[in-house]
């Protein structure tokens, strides 16, 4: 079997006193679009943040290819190649939109592949072209989540870590930005690690996924089986059985097979 | 037969109402609501039962009449238990967990014609097979979320009986003691429906005279006043939770206080810290392995406090089995023990203020008694089932593992030429209903075939080897009781519930049902990476682990009677699988049959 590209092992973290993080292991292929369901709370962002070192374990290891890169430095951690994109469109506001993709890029010292990277940006988001000068503050969410996506890309990762990038978008902007993310993975090769609340479309796009819930791994497997449980179903896409009333407020209990 | 009376009542509902009129205003339960434990006292307790029975008379429930409760336990399900009594009619409790089709087979079974439901999720479960039940009156809701709007001709909020009941009593004050004073001994007044675990389960005709016989226990043989707390958490369609938490209490005033959830029974045990424990082993064997996780949690220091002290403890416990009395030193070191380490475990699991524990359903590992004694802790015993009501008992001070104890006043025990345990007890049931041919193989000459195998010591002590038709006879002609050997099993922190299978086979093999908090903790601390259960149990680590705890039990063992091969159930199964019985024990025959390909997989070659 070949080594994942990422691997979490029974990773545990805390904040303060509180469990965040209660024994997750997860791993991502070279190639793949892997995305991550939960609810609020479920600790996904946590789990981005403990990749990227911003958060250090307590126990367990992060693995990249194989070597032990748990509790390092985020800024170590994005040189070998990991790219976060935090959640909410965390952009540089007083900056153009041009810097902001240089901030991207800011560890790399070859220039010639940087401008071709620019390039590369404003073809897959051809809205930034037009808007390279202006501050980000005030781009619409939309073009800011392309902005952030475009700032992870410029640092030209092995791995780009999505966190919840549909948040706050409006349904069609949604599907652009997921085109998007597919184009990346597809003619870029680039493999995606994609935490998500809406369900639907993040199993659309990922070919596996694994389900959060308070703090631990409850399900895992190919994006289209779980597209196909029971539970998925109900608790993540809304689609009830219609009961003999017509409605149900009662949920069933989760068993997650 | 002979009627039983307590105060000269013969029925629960007479001795319900005199009972509740000596107690006036002090608790009789307690319900968590919104996080803050509420008090009913038995004067409210009586007024709803009353409501409730007045409301059933209003609508025409006629003497004999079957109502149905489909409910978890809350406080409701006892105020229409002892509703629908003082009207005259017979209880019968439907499994929350149960779902459509089988709640059908009760209803339809036992004729209901009154039906109680928890909740929205319950009634649903009615309105998917109203249909099939033409007999079906009216059915009251305890909790009306969720269905503001809703419109149904038969389905009312329990609110609605209530003030129905409180309309009747102004115009027909004197008909609930009418009612009550009419009552006989002999009268049905409970069915209990057993998770027959071939076809569909038959219903257990229980009489009154069975109810106070269960009553008239304590304070004799069980040690319960009006001082005592117990936790209700085992479903009340259980006669074991209906002895405990219904009818004794009703007897002699014992306060019962309602689990949240069955997932929170621990959290709730160390808030209450009830007085009386009745559980079955799988909840004994929870406390022992919680307090053997927290250990391996805890401090160097704190490790080498508990092993020493367990170790103190354990010798004074084998010489309190052995029968000789420990030394003033073994006292002293003990009580020392006791202060630094046992108190602080107790007062953890709710055990600190307890007097009375007690452990049936199932057979329980001795192993487990011995811990539970070197912490100072003596379990007893019960034996008994739905047909004969609970019969036997181990003593106080007794302290004789293995056995189920002698038998209590006015029942008789006798072996059977196949070594079956035969009862004839004041309190058995009266058949099953719809069933004459199946009550007529059971009820042989007044005595109870229980359908268990044990023997009689010479003091007159039961003890269960296993169940009859359980006995595993392998292909080499052996005969071997599995249950000794699950037990053993389960004693395992990793292993939650063992199914042994060997039945005409060349060597033995089970099927293990891991226990999941633990053996996630063991994963963890030795970083052995998992997802959900399924991965869980396919790690070779875990098989591994599981495989050592076997190893250890079979030491124990004959070479015959070792397990050879298992396989993990890698389904996290819960209440409402039909794998399991409602007190979550692994269903044998059911079992074997769904994972039959499992099974053959350990015998091919």
């Amino acid at each position: 079997m070949t080594t994942p590209l990422l691997e979490l092992r029974n990773i545990e973290t805390f904040y303060g006193p509180i469990m965040a993080i209660r024994g997750v292991s997860l791993q991502v292929f070279e190639g793949e679009i892997v995305c991550v369901l939960g609810a609020n709370g479920a600790g996904k962002t946590t789990l981005l943040k403990t990749a990227t070192g911003a958060l250090n374990s307590s126990k367990g290891q992060v693995l990249l290819q194989g070597k032990e890169i748990q509790n390092r430095d985020p800024d170590w951690v994005a040189r070998q190649g990991i790219a976060h994109v935090p959640e909410g469109r965390e952009v540089f506001p007083l900056l153009t939109v041009e810097e902001n993709l240089m901030m991207g890029a800011y560890s790399r010292r070859d220039k010639e592949a940087v401008r071709a990277d620019f390039d590369a940006v404003y073809s897959y988001f051809p809205p930034l072209r037009d808007l390279r000068g202006r501050l980000a503050a005030y781009l619409s969410g939309g073009q800011q989540q392309m902005l952030a996506i475009g700032r992870g890309y410029m640092s030209k990762p092995r791995l780009l870590l999505l966190d919840e990038p549909s948040l706050g978008l409006s349904p069609t902007l949604v599907q652009d930005i997921f085109h998007i993310i597919t184009r990346l993975n597809k003619e870029e090769g680039l493999t995606i690690l994609l935490v998500e609340q809406n369900a639907n479309v993040a199993l659309q796009v990922s070919q596996r996924g694994y389900v959060m819930e308070v703090g631990g791994m409850v399900m895992d497997g190919a994006s289209d089986d779980l597209l196909k449980s029971d539970d998925i179903k109900e608790f993540y896409l809304g689609k009830k059985e219609q009961g003999i009333r017509g409605k149900r407020r009662w949920k069933k209990r989760k068993t997650w097979r | 037969m002979t009627a039983v009376t307590i105060d000269g009542c013969e029925t629960l509902p007479q001795v319900f109402l005199r009972k509740c009129a000596e107690r006036g205003a002090s608790v009789a339960m307690r319900e968590k609501e919104f996080g803050i434990w509420q008090s009913i006292s038995w004067q409210q307790y009586r007024e709803f039962a009353c409501d409730v029975g007045n409301g059933l008379l209003s609508m025409g429930l006629q003497r004999g009449d079957v109502v149905s409760i489909q409910s978890e336990d809350c406080k409701e399900w006892l105020f229409a238990d002892v509703g629908i009594l003082l009207a005259g009619g017979v209880v019968n409790g439907v499994y929350a967990t149960y779902q459509a089709r089988q709640v059908e087979h009760t209803l339809a079974d036992s004729r209901t014609r009154f039906l109680f439901v928890e909740d929205e999720e319950q009634l649903d479960k009615y309105l998917e097979i109203q249909d099939q039940l033409p007999a079906i009156e009216a059915v009251f809701v305890f909790d009306w979320q969720g269905l503001r709007g809703f419109e149904h001709a038969l389905v009312k909020p329990i609110e609605d009986l209530y003030a129905l009941g409180r309309e009747y009593a102004k115009q027909h004050p004197h008909d609930i003691e009418e009612c009550v004073s009419k009552g006989r001994s002999e009268d049905l007044a409970v069915l209990i429906y057993t998770s027959g675990t071939t076809g569909m389960p038959k219903g257990s005709m229980l009489s009154h005279r069975y109810i106070l016989f269960q009553m008239q226990l304590a304070p004799d043989y069980f040690p319960l006043t009006e001082k005592d707390e117990i936790l209700t958490y085992l479903p009340l369609c259980h006669v074991a939770e209906r002895v405990f938490s219904g009818w004794l209490p009703i007897a002699h005033g014992t306060t019962i206080n309602f689990a949240e959830s069955p997932e929170t029974i621990f959290q709730n045990l160390q808030e209450l810290s009830p007085t009386f424990v009745f559980a079955v082993p799988r909840v004994w064997e929870k406390f022992y392995s919680r307090i053997t996780t927290a250990m391996s949690e805890a401090t160097w220091v704190g490790r080498k406090a508990y092993e020493l002290a367990l170790k103190v403890g354990m010798r004074r416990a084998e010489k309190l089995l052995a029968g000789s009395t420990p030394s003033a030193a073994d006292d002293v070191l003990y009580e020392i023990a006791d202060r630094l380490v046992f108190r602080n475990i107790k007062k953890l699991l709710g055990l600190d203020r307890v007097h009375g524990l007690i452990s049936g359903a199932a057979p329980i590992s001795e192993s487990l008694l011995k811990w539970f004694l070197a912490l100072g802790l003596t379990l007893d015993e019960a034996y008994g089932q739905t047909e004969t009501g609970i019969v036997t008992m181990t003593r106080k001070g007794m302290l004789r593992f293995g056995t189920v104890g002698p038998a209590f006043a006015n029942v008789d025990i006798k072996i059977s030429a196949e070594g079956e345990i035969l009862i004839r007890s004041l309190g058995q049931f009266n058949g099953y209903l719809n069933l004459p041919e199946k009550t007529a193989k059971t009820v042989v000459d007044g005595w109870v075939h229980t359908g268990d195998v044990g023997v009689l010591d010479e003091e007159g002590n039961l003890s269960i080897t296993d169940r009859l038709k359980d006995i595993i006879i392998t292909a080499g002609g052996k005969n071997i009781t599995p249950s000794l050997i699950e037990n053993e099993l389960k004693f395992s922190p990793y292993i939650s519930d063992a199914v042994v299978i060997g039945d005409k086979r060349k060597y033995l093999t089970c099927l293990v049902m891991i226990d999941r908090d633990n053996v996630e903790h063991y994963a963890q601390t030795n970083a052995i990476p998992f997802t959900d259960y399924k991965s869980l149990c396919g790690r070779s680590e875990i098989v591994a682990l599981i495989g050592n705890s076997i190893e250890q039990v079979n030491k124990g063992f004959s070479s015959v009677e070792s397990i050879k091969k298992f396989r993990l159930i890698n389904i996290l199964l819960t209440a409402e699988d039909e794998e399991l019985t409602p007190t979550m024990k692994l269903k044998r025959n059911f079992v074997s049959k769904k994972y039959s390909k499992l099974i053959e997989s350990m015998y091919s070659p």
